[in-house]
C-alpha cells in the first residue's frame, strides 16, 4: 500500500513536470495591429477529453502577453490579453456550444456536433488582432508568449500547485 | 507554578514598594488561552467534519479548484508547524541535556514516550486510512455503474435525436411541399390545409410558415404568414424563439434544430427548413416543433444528469481522491499537532514544577531567602510548592534571627573590643605595673609600666610565671602568684626593693583573684606600683617637720646664748690677760657657733617654710646669662661654658627660687671641680613633651651610682660642711614648678644634672648654638 502511494505521487510530479507543452504562437504586426495565432498540441484536448465529454463546462484560456527582451534584467511586458475558449458538451443533445472571448468581450459564439471543429475551436486561434503598435519601436525586437491554463484542473492530491499545462513564443521585428 | 523572585512570603505582609510588572505568562499557563486553542482546535475539527460531511454536495470542480488548495495549505501549514515543533523540542531536550539540566534526561524520555504513542498510532491510521480511501474511491466506478448510467443515456439522447430527426424529416417535406406556393400572396385557407397534415397525424405539435421579405439590413427577415397548431399546443406556442430559429435558418447558418424549455415543464423540440423554389431561391421558411411532455423531458434529464455527474466523478477522481485524502491528512495531523503539543504540555507541566523547585532550592541555598514560588495549581504540585515556601519562610525567619544575633555579637564584639582597647589604653599608660596571669601560672598580659618596673620585655608574656619571676630580686612576685586562692580572704600588699641602674627602686605588689562566671579562679592580676616618689615624699615632709621643730626649738635659745657670751666677753674685758684671751675665746667659739647654728637654723627654716613659686613667663637663656654672670672672674681655673637651644619658648616660673637652684648646683660643680675644670650649661626644648631642659654638667671625679638617689635626700651631704639642704632644696623648687631633677653620669667624666621644667606648647626649636 505504501508503494502504491509513492508511486502515485511520484507519477503526480511527473505528470506536473512534462505539463509544459509547447503551444505554436504566430504573431504578424500589420495596420497598426499584432495579429497573433496559436495552435495547442492535441495532447491538450485529450487531457480534456473526459472533461468535456462529461458535460463540464470546459475553458481553455491563452494568456498572450507582447513583450520586449530587456538585457540583464527581467524582460519588459508592452501589453497582454486574454482569450478564453469554452466548451460545454450536452449530453443529451450530443451538440457542443462553443464560445470565445477576447478580454472578457464574447467574439465568437456557435454550437457544433462536429468533434473536429471543436478541437479546432478550442486548441487555438487564428489572428486575432490582440495588441496594438503604437507602443512598438520600428525595427524592434518583439516576442509574444502564450501561456495555455485549462479549467478544471485534472491535477493530483498533495500538490495541486501546477505549472501552465502548454506555453509558446513567436518573436517578430516590427516594420511599419 | 512560577518563581517570584524579591516576593515576600505569603503568610506575612508584604513590605510596600515599587511595583514589579509580573513577567507575561507564556501560552501552556494560562488556562484561559488552553481552553481558547483547544476550543478552536474543536471548532476546527468539527468545520472539517461539516465540510466532509457536505463534501458529496459540492461541485467536484469547486472541490478540485478551492477545496483541494485550501486543504493542501492546511496541511502544509500544519506539516511545517508540527515538524518546527519537533525540532524545536527536540534541540531544546539536546541542549538540556548537553547542559546536564535536572530532569532534562526524565523530560526527554517523557517526551518521547508520549509522541511515540500518538505518532505510531496516527501514521498507522493514516495509511490505513489513505488505502480504505483508495478502496472506497475505486469502488464508486465499476463497470456495471458504468454501463447503467451509459445506457441510461444513450437511450435519452437516442430518444431526444429520434424526434429531432423526426421534426426536421418532417419540416424539410412541408418545404418541399410548399415550394410551389406563393408566400408573398398565399391563399391562406389552401396553404393552412398543406401543412396541417402533420399536425392532424400528431406527427408535429406545431408548424409555422414565415415568408422573407428583404430586411433593414439586407437580410432576409421571416414574416409569419400561418401557423397551424394541435390542441394540445396552444399553451406553448412561443414565437420569439421560433421566429430567431427562421432568421437563422434563412441567414444560411447550419443549425436547423433546437430545443425549448417550456414553463409547463416539458420541451419544444424545433426545426426549420427553407422554403425554395425550383429555382433554388428562398421564399419562406417553415418551423416544424413536437412538444415532449414534461414528464418525458425531465425523466431525460435525470438520466443524463446522472451520467454528467458519474462521468464528472471519474473526471475528478484523482482530485477527489486528493480531496479526501487531505481531509484525513489534516485531521491526522491536527491529532499529531494536538498530542505533541499536549504531551510537550504534559512534560512541561510535570517537570517545570520541579525544576522550578530545583531552581528554587538553588535559589535559597545561594542564600536568596526571599525567594518564592507561586502556587497555581491546587494538585500535589501546589502543596509541594506551599510546604517550600513554608520552609523559605522558615529559613528565611532563622536566618533574620541569625542576622540579629550576629549584628548583635557584632555590637558588643566592638564593644568588648573597645573596652578591651581603653583598657589596653589606660594599661599602657597608666604608671601602675599590671600583670595577668592565668589559671595555669602562665604571664597572660604585661603593660609597659609593668615591664619597665620590673626590667622585663614582652617576651615574658606566655611564659610561666614562676620562671619570670622564680630568681633574684623578682622572687616576692613568683611567690604572690602562687599563693594559694582562699575564698573571701584577700591576698596580703607587699614592698618590695629593688635596684635599677644604681637607684633604689620601692615597689608595692598586690594581686586580685580573677572569677568566671561560676566563681571559680581563672587567673589572677598582679599590680605593680611604684612609691619611690611616695615614699621620698613622705621622707620630705617628715624632715620639713623636723625641721620645722628644730628651727623653732634651736632658733629661740641661740639669741640669749649669743648675748650672754658677749656680755661674757665685755665683762671679762678687763679682766687679766690670760683670762680675757680664754674668755675671748670662749665666748668668740660660742658666738662663731651660735651664728653657725643661726645660719643652719635658717636653712632648715627656709627649707620648711619654702614659699611658693610666683611664677611669670620668663627668657630661660637671659636667666641663666645674668646668673652666670656672677661667677665672671671669681675662679680662675674654672671655665663655665654655655650651650644654648638656638630659641626657647619662655617659661612660666619663679625667677628668683629658678636662679637660686641653678647656683646651688653651679656651686656644688665648682665644688666637685675643686676650682679647677670646665661647666656646661646647656638647654633643650622638647616640644614633643613640652619641657625645657637645663643641663649643668662638669668634668669632675662624678659621683657613685648608689649615691645618687641619696643626694636629694636632705641633711645627706658628702661635703664636710655641707647642711645637706642644697639639693633637697634644688629637687623641691623643681617640683614645685611641675618638674623634676635628676642626675647621671657626664661623658667622658664627671656629673650630669638635668632639670626639666614643663613649658606651653606650640614653640618649636631651631637648632643649638654653642658658647
Amino acid at each position: 500500500m505504501t508503494s502504491r502511494l509513492c508511486v502515485i505521487v511520484l507519477c503526480a510530479f511527473l505528470a506536473d513536470a512534462g505539463g509544459d507543452r509547447g503551444v505554436e504562437v504566430g504573431a504578424v504586426a500589420r495596420d497598426g495591429r499584432v495579429y497573433v495565432s496559436s495552435a495547442a498540441a492535441d495532447g491538450l484536448m485529450s487531457d480534456l477529453e473526459d472533461a468535456i465529454q462529461a458535460g463540464l463546462a470546459t475553458t481553455i484560456t491563452y494568456e498572450a502577453d507582447l513583450r520586449a527582451e530587456v538585457s540583464i534584467w527581467f524582460d519588459r511586458t508592452i501589453a497582454s490579453a486574454t482569450v478564453s475558449a469554452s466548451v460545454q458538451y450536452d449530453t443529451l443533445t450530443r451538440r457542443y456550444q462553443l464560445n470565445r472571448s477576447v478580454d472578457g468581450r464574447l467574439a465568437d459564439s456557435r454550437v457544433s456536433e462536429d468533434k473536429a471543429d471543436v478541437k479546432r475551436f478550442a486548441l487555438g486561434f487564428d489572428r486575432l488582432p490582440l495588441f496594438s503598435t503604437d507602443e512598438l519601436e520600428p525595427n524592434a525586437e518583439y516576442y509574444v508568449r502564450v501561456r495555455v491554463r485549462t479549467r478544471p484542473r485534472v491535477t493530483f492530491f498533495f500538490w495541486p500547485w501546477g505549472r501552465d499545462a502548454a506555453s509558446g513564443v513567436a518573436r517578430f521585428t516590427f516594420i511599419p | 507554578m512560577a518563581t517570584r523572585p524579591g516576593s515576600p512570603a505569603p503568610p506575612r505582609s508584604p513590605a510596600p514598594g515599587p511595583a514589579v510588572p509580573r513577567p507575561r505568562r507564556p501560552f501552556r499557563d494560562n488556562p484561559l488561552q488552553v481552553l481558547l486553542g483547544i476550543f478552536a482546535l474543536v471548532a476546527a475539527l468539527a468545520g472539517v467534519m461539516a465540510l466532509l460531511n457536505r463534501s458529496s454536495q459540492l461541485a467536484p470542480d469547486f472541490l478540485s479548484e478551492f477545496v483541494l488548495y485550501a486543504l493542501s495549505v492546511v496541511d502544509l501549514t500544519m506539516l511545517v508547524g508540527l515538524v518546527f515543533v519537533l525540532a524545536r523540542s527536540v534541540i531544546k531536550m539536546l541542549v538540556e541535556r548537553k547542559r546536564a539540566l535536572p530532569f532534562a534526561r526524565f523530560r526527554a524520555k517523557l517526551v518521547i514516550v508520549l509522541l511515540a504513542m500518538t505518532l505510531i498510532p496516527a501514521v498507522l491510521v493514516l495509511l490505513v486510512g489513505s488505502q480504505l480511501i483508495f478502496n472506497s474511491v475505486d469502488r464508486w466506478f465499476n463497470a456495471p455503474m458504468d454501463e447503467m448510467l451509459d445506457s441510461a443515456q444513450r437511450i435519452a439522447s437516442d430518444y431526444y435525436h429520434d424526434r429531432q430527426r423526426q421534426v426536421s424529416d418532417e419540416t424539410a417535406r412541408l418545404a418541399r411541399t410548399l415550394a410551389a406556393a406563393d408566400l408573398a400572396a398565399p391563399d391562406l385557407p389552401a396553404l393552412r390545409d398543406a401543412v396541417a397534415g402533420p399536425v392532424t397525424d400528431q406527427r408535429l405539435t406545431l408548424v409555422e410558415v414565415y415568408r422573407l421579405a428583404p430586411g433593414a439590413d439586407g437580410l432576409p427577415q421571416p414574416v409569419t404568414v400561418v401557423d397551424v397548431a394541435s390542441a394540445a399546443a396552444g399553451a406553448v406556442k412561443t414565437r420569439d424563439t421560433s421566429e430567431r430559429l427562421a432568421a437563422r435558418v434563412a441567414s444560411g447558418q447550419p443549425d436547423a434544430w433546437m430545443r425549448e424549455p417550456l414553463a409547463s415543464g416539458g420541451e419544444l423540440i424545433r426545426a426549420a427548413a427553407v422554403v425554395r423554389r425550383a429555382d433554388g431561391s428562398a421564399t419562406g421558411v417553415v418551423v416544424g416543433s413536437v412538444q415532449l411532455t414534461g414528464e418525458m423531458a425531465a425523466r431525460a434529464r435525470r438520466m443524463t444528469k446522472a451520467y454528467e455527474s458519474y462521468t464528472q466523478l471519474r473526471v475528478f477522481k484523482p482530485a477527489l481522491t486528493g480531496v479526501y485524502l487531505s481531509f484525513f491528512l489534516m485531521v491526522t495531523l491536527m491529532i499529531l499537532v494536538s498530542a505533541t503539543w499536549m504531551g510537550l504540555y504534559l512534560a512541561k507541566r510535570i517537570t517545570r514544577p520541579v525544576q522550578l523547585l530545583a531552581a528554587a532550592a538553588r535559589e535559597i541555598g545561594a542564600g536568596h531567602f526571599e525567594h518564592r514560588l507561586e502556587r497555581e495549581t491546587v494538585d500535589e504540585f501546589g502543596s509541594l510548592v506551599d510546604a517550600f515556601n513554608a520552609m523559605a519562610d522558615e529559613l528565611a525567619a532563622s536566618r533574620l534571627a541569625l542576622e540579629r544575633s550576629s549584628v548583635d555579637l557584632q555590637r558588643k564584639h566592638a564593644e568588648v573590643e573597645d573596652r578591651r582597647r581603653f583598657t589596653e589604653a589606660v594599661l599602657d599608660r597608666v604608671a601602675t605595673g599590671v600583670i595577668t596571669i592565668d589559671a595555669g601560672g602562665r604571664i597572660g598580659t604585661l603593660n609597659p609600666a609593668a615591664a619597665k618596673l620590673l626590667g622585663l620585655d614582652a617576651a615574658a608574656v606566655g611564659r610561666p610565671a614562676e620562671e619570670v619571676f622564680g630568681a633574684g630580686e623578682l622572687r616576692p612576685l613568683a611567690e604572690l602568684a602562687a599563693v594559694p586562692y582562699v575564698a573571701g580572704k584577700d591576698w596580703p600588699a607587699q614592698e618590695i626593693m629593688l635596684n635599677r641602674d644604681g637607684r633604689e627602686v620601692q615597689l608595692a605588689l598586690a594581686a586580685t583573684p580573677l572569677h568566671g562566671d561560676g566563681r571559680q579562679l581563672e587567673g589572677r592580676v598582679l599590680v605593680v606600683d611604684d612609691i619611690t616618689p611616695l615614699i621620698r615624699a613622705q621622707k620630705v615632709a617628715a624632715w620639713r617637720e623636723v625641721a620645722r621643730r628644730l628651727a623653732h626649738e634651736i632658733k629661740n635659745p641661740l639669741t640669749p646664748i649669743q648675748l650672754c657670751a658677749q656680755r661674757l666677753q665685755r665683762q671679762f674685758s678687763g679682766s687679766p690677760a690670760p683670762v680675757r684671751a680664754l674668755v675671748d675665746e670662749c665666748t668668740g667659739t660660742i658666738v662663731g657657733e651660735v651664728e653657725a647654728l643661726k645660719t643652719l637654723v635658717d636653712e632648715f627654716s627656709q627649707f620648711a617654710r619654702m614659699p611658693s613659686p610666683r611664677r611669670v613667663p620668663t627668657d630661660v637663656h637671659q636667666l641663666l646669662i645674668g646668673t652666670l654672670g656672677l661667677y665672671e672672674g671669681l675662679f680662675a681655673h674654672v671655665r663655665i661654658a654655655t650651650l644654648f637651644a638656638v630659641s626657647l619658648p619662655p617659661v612660666r616660673l619663679d625667677p628668683d627660687q629658678i636662679r637660686r637652684v641653678v647656683i646651688n648646683l653651679v656651686d656644688n660643680a665648682i665644688e666637685a671641680l675643686n676650682q679647677q675644670g670646665q661647666i656646661v650649661v646647656e638647654t633643650q626644648h622638647d616640644a614633643v613633651a613640652g619641657a625645657v631642659r637645663i643641663v649643668i654638667a662638669d668634668d669632675g671625679p662624678g659621683i657613685a651610682p648608689e649615691e645618687r638617689d641619696k643626694l636629694f635626700m636632705p641633711y645627706y651631704s658628702t661635703k664636710k660642711r655641707g647642711s645637706g639642704l642644697g639639693l633637697a632644696i634644688v629637687r623641691r623648687i623643681v617640683a614645685e614648678h611641675g618638674g623634676s631633677v635628676d642626675v647621671g653620669p657626664h661623658e667622658p667624666r664627671g656629673t650630669r644634672f638635668t632639670i626639666e621644667l614643663p613649658c606651653g606648647e606650640g614653640e618649636t626649636p631651631a637648632g643649638t648654638e654653642a658658647t
